[in-house]
C-alpha cells in the first residue's frame, strides 16, 4: 500500500472503531474536547442519541449544512441539555426504544447555567449519561471564568493585575455535588488517560439510570499552552493531584486512580499562560503557588491518592502502550 | 431520510463535515520518520535487536531467530561472548535498565540449536561464482554465510584442522562451551560451503592462485603474531604469550605456572588469561590494565573493552585488577622475573590534540610476581600476503572492506584489519565484505548506510511501565571449576518480558497512540503495513498539524515538518 | 359525549384522547388542573404516557422539545411566569420546527403579583414563532386542542392553545368531549421526519452563519403564513367529523352590513356575544372573534371588515408605552390594504378584573361619542391612583 493509491475515503469507512465525530470539524488545533467527545462515542457505539448544550463542541461540529456527528444529535440551548436529554429518554421509553441517551455540556453548561436542569434530571433518575467536558472556562465566548475555573487562573473576566492574581475563588467540586444526588455512578476522567476514560464510559453505559462523567479537557487557546502539549498538560493535572480521578457510586467513593509519583504543581502550571503571573517575582505569586500546591496535596490526602509501588492502573501505568495497540479494546 | 427537510431548524446529514478540509489550516505536518534504534546503530555486526524483539513480542520465536540470522549466523556464540555495545546504547538504560539483548540473543541462538532450526538459504544457481575465504574464524564464517545467501559458492581455506579461529583458540570454555561453538559453526558450514581444512595461505596455496581460481577473495586470517613485548628493551627469559596459554588451556586443560603472575593488558584476552590462571591453580593473579574499569570510568576515559560482568566475575574469582596502571620496569634476578614496578597512567589529550598515555611520577609501586604475561594484542602474521600488511601490522582496507594495496577483488575483515577485536565486529566485517564483494561482482559500489540513533529525548516514556531487567544466572563461585559455563541464559518468560520492555526507538510498533489521540480523526489505521512500514497513515486533508501525535508517540517515530 | 366538566379537566381528557407519549409540566402557581388531571389519568392507567415532573417550566419546555424531537407526541401546559421562564425554549422549539402542543392558561404577569387572568403571557411570546390559537370557551378549547396536534404535526410548527385562566380553566360547563374513535380518525399517529434515531443520525439545531440565517427565518415565516390555510382546513375537517367548528382563523358574528365591529380574543368574545344577544341587540354591530393571532390573518381581516366604519379592538394585555398589541397589528393591516376603518383600541379585564356584560355598552358609547383614545384601559379607575400616577 503506498500513499498515492490509498483510498482515504474507504480506509476511513473501515476503521476498526466507531468514529462518532468525524473529521472536518472546526475545533482549534490540539482541542481536548474534540478528542474527549470522540473517545466517549468510541465506547458508546452508534446506538445513542446526543443532546448537546451550546458551547465549543456544538459550534465546531455543526456549521450548517455540515455536521461532524455520526450519531443522532440535537442542540437546543446552553442550559437545558440535561432536560432535553430527559425528554428524549422519556420519548424512547414511551416508544419502547432502547438507545442510550447522552447529554454533552461544557463546564459552563454544567457547573453554572445548566446546573438546575442537570440536578432535576439526576433526581428523576433518567437513563441518561451526562458528560461534562471540563475545560475550566467559557472558551466558546472568549475565555471567561466559570465556577470550574481553577483558583488563580487568569481569564478575560478574572485577569491578573495589580490587585488580583487571577480567579479569587476555588474550582467548584462538581462531582461531589453530583454524587450527592445518590446516582448510581459519577466519575472524573481525563483525555490523557483514554483507557480509563473509556472504561468509565462503558461502566456508565451499563447502568440503567442517571450517570455522570466529568472529563478534564485542555484548551490550548484558553489555557495558553502549545497545541501539541494538550495530553501532556492533562496528564500533569492528574499526576500533580490537581485533578483527582475518582469514581463515586451512590455517593460513596469507590475508586481513585493512585498517583505513583506526585509531580509538583509548578510542572503543571508552568506551560500554561493562564498561570504565567504566578511565576513573577512577587510575594503574592509565591503564596498562590503554595496555595495551589496545598490544594493538590489536599486532594491527595482526602482521596488517598498516593499509591505505593507499582499499580498497573495508577497515573503512571494506566496507559501503558504495547505492540499491536488495541489496548483499550 | 427521504422526507427530511434539511432546511428546517438547521438540520444536517451525518459526517458531512468531511466536505471541509481542515488540512488547509496546517503550517506543519506530521511525518513518519524512521529513526535508527540505538542498539542497531551500536552493533558492530549490524544486528537490529529491535526487529527480533518485535517478533518475540508477537509470539514467534522462530521468526525472531530468522530475523536475527539475516545478519548474524552465530547468535548462540555472540549471545555469550559479545560485550553488548547494543545494551550500552539502549535508551531503556536511561529509564530503568537496558534490555537484556544478549540474553535474548543467546536464548534464540540456543533455542535454534535445540530445535535444529535451519537458515533459509536460496537454491544456488548452477555455475555460481566461487569466492575464496581465508580463515574460518567469525569474520570468515560470516562472509561465507552471507555470500552463500547471495548465491555464491563460498570456499573456505583454514590452516587448522577445525574451523573457529579465535572462537576456538582464545575464548575459554567457561565462557563459550565447545558444544555450542561446534554445532553453531557446523550449521553455517552445512549450508553448502566448501571447507578446506589444514590449508594455510602461503604454505599450501598462494594468494595469486586463489585470485585466479575465484571471482573474489576474502581474507579473515585473524592476528596470529603476538606484539613484540619488552620493557626498556628487556625481555624475560621464560616469556609466555597470553594467547598461547589460552590455546593450551583450551586444548590441554592444564597449565604449569608459578604461584604469582601478572597479566598485562586490558582486553578480553588479558582478562580470560587471568581467569584461567586462577582456574589452573595460580594463587596470586594480577591484572595490570592501562585502562579504566567500566564502573569507575569518567566520560571520555578509555575503558577496558570487556563486559563489566566479566570483570565482576574475575574479581569474585580472586583476580586482582590494577586499573590505570602501566609497567615501568621489570625486577629481575638474573633473567628471571621477581616483580614489576607499576606506575599510575592515564590517556590524556596533549597540546597537539593527540591522545597519549602519561605516567605520573611518584606513583610507582612494586608488585612481587614470578611471571609476567603480556596480553597486549596481536598483529597479522602475513605469510603469503605480506604485501597487504601495513606498517602497523594490520591489513589496510577501505570502507567497503577492499584491501587498499591494489589487489582487485581482495577483501579483508576481522581482527586482521585492526579495528578493535571483537567477535561481533568480525561478524560485521564478514557481512559487509560479502555485500561489498557482491557489489564488486555486479559492477557497482556498495556503501553501508549510516544512521543517527534515536535519542531518549525523542521518546515519550510516559507510556512505559518501569520493569526490571532479568539478571543472568551466574554459577556460584564454589562451582566455577574447570570448564563449567559460568553465565547461564534467561528463561522464556524473561525473554518475552524483555521484548515487551523494548521502546521500539524510532519505529512504529502499532501502539495506537496517534490513532487514539488525534483530536481531528486525521490518523487512520491501516490493515496492511503502509508503504513506510507504519500501521497508520495521516489523512492530510484533515490534519491541522497540532502535533499531538508527534508529542505522544512513544517511539519517536513521528516528526513535525514545517510547511509553506 | 356531553359532560359537565371544569375547563382544565376537559382539556386534560382531550389531551389524553390525543394519545400523547410524553407530558412534562411544572406546578408553578398559577398552574391549572390540566397536568394534575393528566397525572391522574396516567396514575389510573387510563393514559399510557411518560409523565415527567420537572423542576421548572424551563425544563418542562426542554423535555417536550427533546421528546418531540425523538419522535414522541408531546404536550405541556403553563401560564404567566412559567411561560416567560420557558420563553427561551419556546423560541428554540419553533426555530427547530418541532411540532408540539402547549396549553397556555392565560394569566397576568407580575409584578405586581397577580394570579388572575389576562393574556399578557402569551402576548409576550407572540414573536417566538409559535402558532397561537385563542379559545372563546371550553368547547373550543377541547376542539382546538385536538386540531392543534394535527396542525402542528402537519406543518412542523408548535401550537400554543390559549385558554383564559380561571375564566375558562376553572369554570364548569357542559362540554362535548369527543369519542376516542373520532379523535383517532382525525389525528394520525405522530410521525416526525427528522426524528432522532440511530438509523438516521441527523444533526438538529446546528450553527447557522449569516449567509443562511435570513433564509432560515424567511422559511419559518413562510411556514407560518402557509399554516393559515391549514388552520382553516383542520377546523373544517374537524367540523365534518364532530359537527363543531371553532372559527378557523377568525369568525364574524352579526349582520354582514354592520357598521361597527368589535374584535376580541378568548373568553371576552363570549361575554360580548352574550351582551349583544341579551341587551344591545343592535343590527349595526358585529362581534369578531380572532382565533389565530399567529399566523396573523391581516389581509383576510382587511377584506372581511372593509365595510365597517369603526372597529374596536378589545385586548387583555398591553405593551406599556406602546399601547395595544393586536390593535396596532390590525391598524397596520388595514393601512397596508387600504381599508378605511376607524380602529379604536381598548384593554379590559387585566389581572382578572371582571368583564361585565355592560362592557359592550361602554365600548359602543366610546364609538358613538367619538371619544376613544388611540389606546386606553377601559375599566381603569383612576381615582385609585395618586394624581401624579394617573
Amino acid at each position: 500500500m503506498t500513499e498515492s493509491i490509498i483510498n482515504f475515503y474507504e480506509l476511513r469507512r473501515k476503521q476498526p472503531r466507531f468514529q462518532g465525530i468525524d473529521a472536518g470539524h472546526r475545533a482549534c488545533l490540539g482541542c481536548g474536547e474534540a478528542l474527549a467527545a470522540r473517545l466517549v462515542l468510541e465506547s458508546t457505539g452508534p446506538d445513542v442519541i446526543v443532546a448537546n448544550a451550546t458551547g465549543c463542541l456544538e459550534v465546531f461540529t455543526t456549521p450548517w449544512p455540515e455536521s461532524a456527528w455520526r450519531v443522532p444529535w440535537l442542540h437546543s440551548l446552553f442550559e437545558n441539555a440535561a432536560a432535553v436529554a430527559a425528554g428524549i429518554e422519556a420519548a424512547l421509553k414511551a416508544q419502547g426504544r432502547q438507545s442510550k441517551v447522552l447529554a454533552f455540556g461544557g463546564d459552563g453548561a454544567t457547573f453554572d447555567i445548566g446546573f438546575q436542569a442537570l440536578s432535576g434530571m439526576l433526581e428523576r433518575g433518567h437513563n441518561v449519561l451526562y458528560v461534562c467536558f471540563d475545560n475550566e472556562a467559557y472558551m466558546n465566548t472568549g475565555i471567561q471564568r466559570s465556577s470550574s475555573t481553577p483558583h488563580a487562573a487568569a481569564t478575560t473576566t478574572s485577569p491578573a493585575g495589580k490587585q488580583r492574581m487571577g480567579k479569587r475563588h476555588l474550582k467548584k467540586d462538581i462531582v461531589s455535588i453530583i454524587a450527592a444526588h445518590h446516582i448510581p455512578y459519577a466519575a472524573t476522567a481525563s483525555v490523557a488517560f483514554p483507557s480509563d476514560l473509556r472504561k468509565k464510559v462503558r461502566r456508565a453505559m451499563a447502568i440503567d439510570g442517571a450517570t455522570f462523567l466529568q472529563i478534564h479537557c485542555p484548551c490550548p487557546l484558553g489555557w495558553g499552552h502549545e497545541s501539541e502539549e494538550s495530553i501532556a498538560v492533562a496528564r500533569l493535572a492528574v499526576q500533580t493531584g490537581l485533578f483527582p480521578m475518582i469514581e463515586l457510586e451512590r455517593g460513596e467513593l469507590t475508586g481513585a486512580m493512585p498517583i505513583r509519583e506526585q509531580k509538583p504543581v509548578v510542572d503543571y502550571l508552568k506551560p500554561q499562560a493562564r498561570f504565567r503571573h504566578l511565576f513573577a517575582d512577587d510575594a503574592r505569586a509565591r503564596e498562590e503557588l503554595e496555595h495551589l500546591q496545598a490544594l493538590a496535596d489536599h486532594n491527595i490526602e482526602i482521596y488517598k491518592l498516593l499509591g505505593s509501588g507499582v499499580d498497573a492502573l495508577d497515573s503512571e501505568g494506566a496507559d501503558t502502550v504495547r505492540r499491536g495497540g488495541n489496548r483499550w479494546g | 431520510m427521504s422526507d427530511v427537510k434539511y432546511t428546517r431548524g438547521g438540520c444536517a446529514r451525518p459526517a458531512t463535515s468531511l466536505q471541509f478540509h481542515t488540512g488547509s489550516w496546517r503550517v506543519q505536518r506530521p511525518v513518519h520518520r524512521h529513526g535508527a534504534a540505538p542498539c542497531h546503530v551500536a552493533c558492530p555486526a549490524g544486528e537490529n535487536p529491535q526487529a527480533y524483539l518485535a517478533r518475540i513480542e508477537e509470539g514467534d520465536e522462530q521468526a525472531a531467530w530468522r530475523e536475527l540470522v539475516t545478519i548474524n549466523p552465530l547468535p548462540a556464540i555472540t549471545g555469550r561472548v559479545c560485550p553488548h555495545f547494543c545494551e550500552s546504547a539502549c535508551n531503556r538504560a536511561t529509564y530503568d535498565s537496558a534490555i537484556s539483548i544478549h540474553g535474548v540473543e543467546r536464548y534464540l541462538g540456543d533455542k535454534a540449536l535445540a530445535h535444529d532450526w535451519h537458515y533459509a538459504v536460496p537454491a544456488r544457481a548452477v555455475g555460481a561464482a566461487r569466492v575464496a575465504i581465508v580463515g574460518a574464524g567469525p569474520a570468515g564464517l560470516a562472509a561465507a554465510y552471507h555470500l552463500t545467501l547471495l548465491g555464491y559458492q563460498a570456499v573456505m581455506f583454514e590452516a587448522n584442522p577445525e574451523p573457529g579461529g579465535t572462537l576456538r583458540g582464545a575464548i575459554p570454555e567457561y565462557r563459550l562451551p565447545r558444544g555450542v561453538l561446534q554445532v553453531e559453526m557446523q550449521r553455517v558450514l552445512d549450508i553448502g560451503i566448501e571447507f578446506r581444512a589444514n590449508t594455510r595461505l602461503g604454505r599450501d596455496v598462494s594468494l595469486e592462485e586463489l585470485r585466479q581460481s575465484h571471482a573474489a577473495v576474502f581474507l579473515g586470517p585473524g592476528t596470529q603474531r603476538a606484539r613484540y613485548w619488552h620493557v626498556d628493551g628487556i625481555v624475560q627469559r621464560d616469556l609466555h604469550q597470553a594467547l598461547d596459554l589460552l590455546k593450551a588451556w583450551n586444548t590441554v586443560g592444564k597449565l604449569s605456572m608459578p604461584a604469582s603472575v601478572a597479566v598485562v593488558g586490558a582486553g578480553n584476552t588479558a582478562l580470560d588469561t587471568a581467569r584461567i590462571l586462577r582456574r589452573a591453580g595460580v594463587a596470586s593473579v594480577h591484572l595490570v590494565a592501562h585502562k579504566a574499569l567500566p564502573e569507575q570510568a569518567a566520560s571520555g576515559d578509555d575503558v577496558m573493552p570487556v563486559h563489566p560482568r566479566e570483570i565482576a566475575q574475575a574479581l569474585e574469582e580472586g583476580v586482582q585488577i590494577h586499573p590505570h596502571r602501566g609497567i615501568r620496569r621489570l625486577l629481575l634476578r638474573g633473567e628471571r622475573v621477581v616483580g614489576v614496578e607499576m606506575v599510575h597512567m592515564k590517556k590524556l589529550r596533549g597540546a597537539d590534540g593527540v591522545y597519549a598515555r602519561v605516567a605520573f611520577e611518584g606513583t610507582e609501586t612494586v608488585l612481587h610476581v614470578e611471571q609476567v604475561i603480556p596480553a597486549i594484542g596481536q598483529t597479522v602474521d602475513g605469510v603469503g600476503f605480506d604485501a597487504l600488511v601495513a606498517d602497523n601490522g594490520f591489513v589496510s582496507v577501505n570502507a567497503q572492506g577492499a584491501v587498499t594495496a591494489g589487489y582487485q577483488g581482495v577483501f579483508a575483515g576481522g581482527d586482521a584489519i585492526g579495528k578493535g577485536g571483537t567477535v561481533t565486529r568480525a561478524i560485521g566485517d564478514g557481512r559487509r565484505a560479502a555485500a561489498a564483494i557482491h557489489g564488486f561482482l555486479q559492477g557497482r559500489e556498495w556503501a553501508a548506510s549510516v544512521l543517527a540513533p534515536v535519542t531518549f529525548a525523542q521518546l515519550n516514556v510516559n507510556y512505559f511501565e518501569p520493569a526490571p531487567r532479568p539478571e543472568d544466572p551466574v554459577l556460584a563461585l564454589k562451582k566455577r571449576i574447570g570448564e563449567k559455563e559460568v553465565v547461564g541464559g534467561i528463561e522464556q518468560q524473561a525473554v518475552l518480558q524483555e521484548a515487551q520492555r523494548c521502546f521500539s526507538c524510532g519505529n512504529c510498533f502499532a501502539c495506537d497512540n496517534c490513532w487514539t489521540l488525534c483530536p481531528d480523526t486525521a490518523v487512520l489505521k491501516t490493515q496492511e503495513l503502509a508503504a513506510d512500514g507504519a500501521h497508520y497513515v495521516f489523512d492530510y486533508d484533515y490534519c491541522k498539524g497540532c502535533g499531538i501525535c508527534a508529542q505522544e508517540c512513544p517511539c519517536g517515530f513521528i516528526a513535525m515538518e514545517a510547511e509553506l | 359525549m356531553r359532560q359537565t366538566l371544569e375547563g382544565s379537566q376537559a382539556i386534560a381528557k382531550t389531551v389524553a384522547l390525543c394519545r400523547p407519549q410524553v407530558v412534562a409540566a411544572y406546578p408553578i402557581t398559577p398552574q391549572t388542573h390540566i397536568v394534575e388531571n393528566i397525572s391522574k389519568l396516567v396514575a389510573d392507567g387510563a393514559l399510557q404516557c411518560e409523565l415527567v415532573s420537572v423542576e421548572s417550566e424551563f425544563s418542562a419546555a426542554s423535555v417536550v422539545l427533546g421528546a418531540a424531537a425523538a419522535g414522541a407526541r408531546a404536550y405541556t401546559a403553563s401560564a404567566s411566569q412559567g411561560i416567560l421562564l420557558m420563553s427561551e425554549v419556546l423560541f428554540n422549539i419553533a426555530g427547530l420546527r418541532i411540532p408540539l402542543v402547549l396549553t397556555c392558561a392565560n394569566r397576568a404577569v407580575g409584578a405586581p403579583l397577580s394570579i388572575w387572568n389576562d393574556q399578557q403571557d402569551s402576548m409576550a411570546v407572540r414573536d417566538a414563532g409559535w402558532i397561537q390559537l385563542y379559545c372563546a370557551d371550553n368547547q373550543e378549547a377541547v376542539d382546538t386542542t385536538v386540531q392543534a396536534f394535527r396542525i402542528a404535526e402537519q406543518c412542523e410548527l408548535p401550537v400554543m392553545v390559549c385558554v383564559d385562566g380561571f375564566t375558562l380553566t376553572h369554570t364548569l360547563e357542559p362540554i362535548d368531549v369527543p369519542d376516542q374513535d373520532l379523535v383517532d380518525q382525525y389525528l394520525p399517529p405522530y410521525h416526525f421526519a427528522r426524528a432522532l434515531q440511530p438509523r438516521q443520525p441527523l444533526s438538529l439545531g446546528t450553527l447557522v452563519a449569516p449567509d443562511y440565517y435570513a433564509e432560515a427565518r424567511h422559511s419559518h415565516h413562510q411556514a407560518m403564513l402557509h399554516a393559515k390555510a391549514l388552520i382553516a382546513q383542520c377546523d373544517r375537517q374537524w367540523q365534518e367529523l364532530s359537527g363543531r367548528a371553532s372559527g378557523g382563523l377568525f369568525e364574524v358574528h352579526g349582520a354582514s352590513d354592520a357598521r361597527i365591529g368589535i374584535l376580541a380574543l378568548g373568553s371576552i368574545v363570549g361575554t360580548l356575544l352574550d351582551a349583544h344577544a341579551a341587551h344591545v341587540q343592535r343590527d349595526d354591530v358585529q362581534i369578531i372573534k380572532l382565533r389565530s393571532l399567529r399566523p396573523f390573518p391581516g389581509a383576510e381581516l382587511a377584506v372581511a371588515l372593509s365595510g365597517l366604519s369603526d372597529l374596536v379592538v378589545v385586548e387583555r394585555a398591553l405593551s406599556p408605552g406602546g399601547g395595544g398589541i393586536v390593535g396596532v397589528e390590525i391598524r397596520s393591516a388595514f393601512h397596508y390594504h387600504g381599508v378605511n376603518v376607524r380602529v379604536h383600541n381598548v384593554a379590559v379585564g387585566l389581572g382578572g378584573r371582571d368583564v361585565p356584560l355592560s362592557t359592550l355598552d361602554r365600548i359602543l358609547d366610546l364609538v358613538a361619542h367619538g371619544s376613544a383614545e388611540e389606546f386606553q384601559i377601559l375599566d381603569v379607575q383612576l381615582d385609585k391612583l395618586p394624581p401624579e400616577d394617573r
